[in-house]
């Protein structure tokens, strides 16, 4: 165990003290507030029943699946090519990144890579999938704390980003153009140089984002100090991505595994805060979103020439086995155990899902927090609910 | 440099977008009067060309949620070479793609092998009536005066691979 700093410490000993916490010289009756399941401040139906002590909630509890589609079961009835279309729908903002992952999977059952265009193409999406998710985050953030601008210049700068993904594979939210052994088209002409000026246009919003919303008087004293999670806590909950980075644990799938995909082609800096805090979360998301425009104009060098499918056979049948493969999505970890008995669809299906995990720490996280920051917190543990519920 | 309060720093902002609306028009456009051009290989509707079309059926099995129906009979044509075997031809009686159940992720004009269908961009189909969403082949035929050339490829594109 590495030392806290004395920001956590303080912090940590507090959370303990509310923990223990008996109020004694005013017995007040408790109340149960329930936030959702249809609450503007949760993104999709989710419902936090919260046990209150006047302004303070003592007891929290997430009651989630009120938008389970089960994902694992259907894919079962899918041949492999269909369940692309299907985990599209997971974290519906940065839907490229949910076929990554599972396509690498069937990809290494039939051991079979994409070739280097393919692989490249394929992490210049998966890092614009990323910057329209994230992006859209900064902006939610301002919203739930009661700025609007952000929000609207969130979506202004991120119709960019979607409409090169739309001109690219033709689905502006549901791209469904992985394909197991490479990609299903070639980019089209113009797209690359469209892209390098949509990067500049973005790195501009992130550094209007910077001064807007993260100098503001307000937001700061919002975030700052407000539902810190502890390096130890972090771990104990299986937190991943942007969550787990701003508790100072340097983790990050993009650079520590090798999977084959083109991110080592680029020079960029895996971000960690040490705070902990609802604006150290926010913080390592803003410095991500930036990371991940770099990484884009960095790739749009390097795009080999060639093709962008290996030799498949029409009709995929992927041998038997099993497979685990995870990538650092948008929200965080997400990752696919395939197995496969040789058919034409897979087996069984495990999804790990960031936000199901990253959710799994509010109620240790909410206890002894004031009610105006359960929104806080909530926006900066940035969950989305196909991908908490699948 | 001395900090700009926040206050100031959002009204700011207000007035520079407003200004730049002013002088460069807004992000935004007027949908109903003004109408949004989509990129080229936009998935926006299915067309048939139902010459193409031998009903195969592998759009129909490889469809992830089963929206699409055919039927189809087998006909006998009159012989290419005077003096032949009369031959055996296909014929469609019913092509339907139920876009109330569509999902649009194109498997079905991938799998055709003998390039049936088409995607177009066009996106105004709409129904009051979910029932009128399911299009029969001559809705599904008319789609194709829509269907635009395939965009050229990137430069870096291995083009012989390509038909």
């Amino acid at each position: 165990m590495t030392m806290l700093g004395d920001r956590q410490q303080l912090a940590y000993i507090a959370s303990q003290a509310a923990d223990a916490r008996v109020n004694v010289e005013l017995e007040t009756e408790g109340m149960t507030l329930n936030i959702g399941p249809q609450h503007p401040a949760t993104h999709g139906t989710l419902r936090i029943i919260c046990r209150l002590d006047g302004e303070q909630v003592v007891w929290a509890e997430p009651s989630c699946g009120y938008m389970h589609r089960g994902y694992e079961k259907l894919t079962e009835v899918r041949t492999f090519p269909q369940v692309t279309a299907l985990v599209n729908r997971i974290d519906w903002l940065g839907s490229f990144a949910n076929e990554v992952p599972f396509i690498l999977a069937a990809e290494k059952l039939m051991g079979i890579e994409a070739p280097p265009r393919a692989q490249v193409i394929r992490t210049i999406l998966f890092e614009l999938s990323r910057i329209a998710n994230v992006g859209l985050f900064l902006g939610d953030l301002g919203v739930q704390l009661g700025a609007v601008t952000p929000v609207f210049l969130a979506f202004r700068d991120r119709e960019y980003v979607l409409n090169l993904i739309e001109s690219a594979t033709g689905g502006r939210f549901h791209p469904n153009f992985d394909r197991i052994g490479g990609l299903k088209d070639d980019l089209p002409a113009g797209w690359i140089e469209e892209t390098r000026a949509v990067m500049k246009k973005l790195q501009g919003f992130c550094d209007q984002m910077e001064d807007l919303l993260f100098g503001n008087e307000i937001f700061l004293a919002r975030t700052k100090g407000i539902g810190i999670i502890p390096r130890d806590v972090a771990m104990q909950y299986g937190l991943s991505g942007a969550n787990l980075r701003a508790s100072g644990i340097d983790h990050d799938l993009r650079r520590d595994t090798s999977l084959p995909m083109a991110w080592n082609k680029a020079d960029w800096k895996v971000w960690t805060h040490t705070d902990g805090d609802a604006f150290a979360r926010c913080w390592v998301r803003l410095q991500e979103t930036r990371e991940s425009c770099k990484i884009v104009e960095q790739l749009l060098d390097v795009i080999p020439s060639g093709p962008i499918m290996t030799k498949v056979p029409k009709i995929i049948k992927v041998p038997e086995g099993e497979a685990w493969v995870a990538t650092e999505n948008p929200l965080g970890e997400m990752g696919y155990y395939v197995v496969s008995k040789g058919d034409l669809g897979p087996f069984r299906v495990k999804i790990r899902s960031a936000s199901f995990n990253n959710m799994s720490v509010t109620p240790w996280l909410l206890k002894g927090v004031y009610v105006p920051d359960v929104i806080t917190i909530l926006a900066s543990l940035y969950f989305i609910l196909g991908d908490l519920d699948r | 440099m001395p900090k700009v309060p926040g206050l100031i720093k959002g009204l700011g902002v207000t007035l520079s977008t407003m200004l730049r609306t002013a002088k460069e028009g807004s992000h935004t456009i007027q949908y109903p009067h003004v109408k949004e051009a989509p990129p080229i290989r936009a998935r926006g509707v299915i067309a048939l060309h139902e010459g193409n079309c031998t009903s195969c059926m592998l759009c129909a099995r490889s469809c992830p949620d089963w929206c699409i129906f055919i039927e189809g009979h087998k006909e006998l044509a009159p012989p290419r070479r005077a003096g032949g075997a009369p031959r055996k031809v296909n014929k469609l009686d019913r092509f339907d793609i139920d876009y109330a159940l569509c999902m649009y992720c194109g498997i079905c004009v991938e799998v055709c092998p003998f390039d049936a269908l088409f995607w177009s961009p066009e996106y105004e189909y709409s129904e009051p009536k979910i029932a009128d969403l399911l299009h029969d082949k001559r809705k599904l035929g008319e789609w194709m005066e829509t269907v635009p050339e395939a965009p050229e490829l990137d430069a870096g594109a291995d083009k012989k691979g390509k038909k």
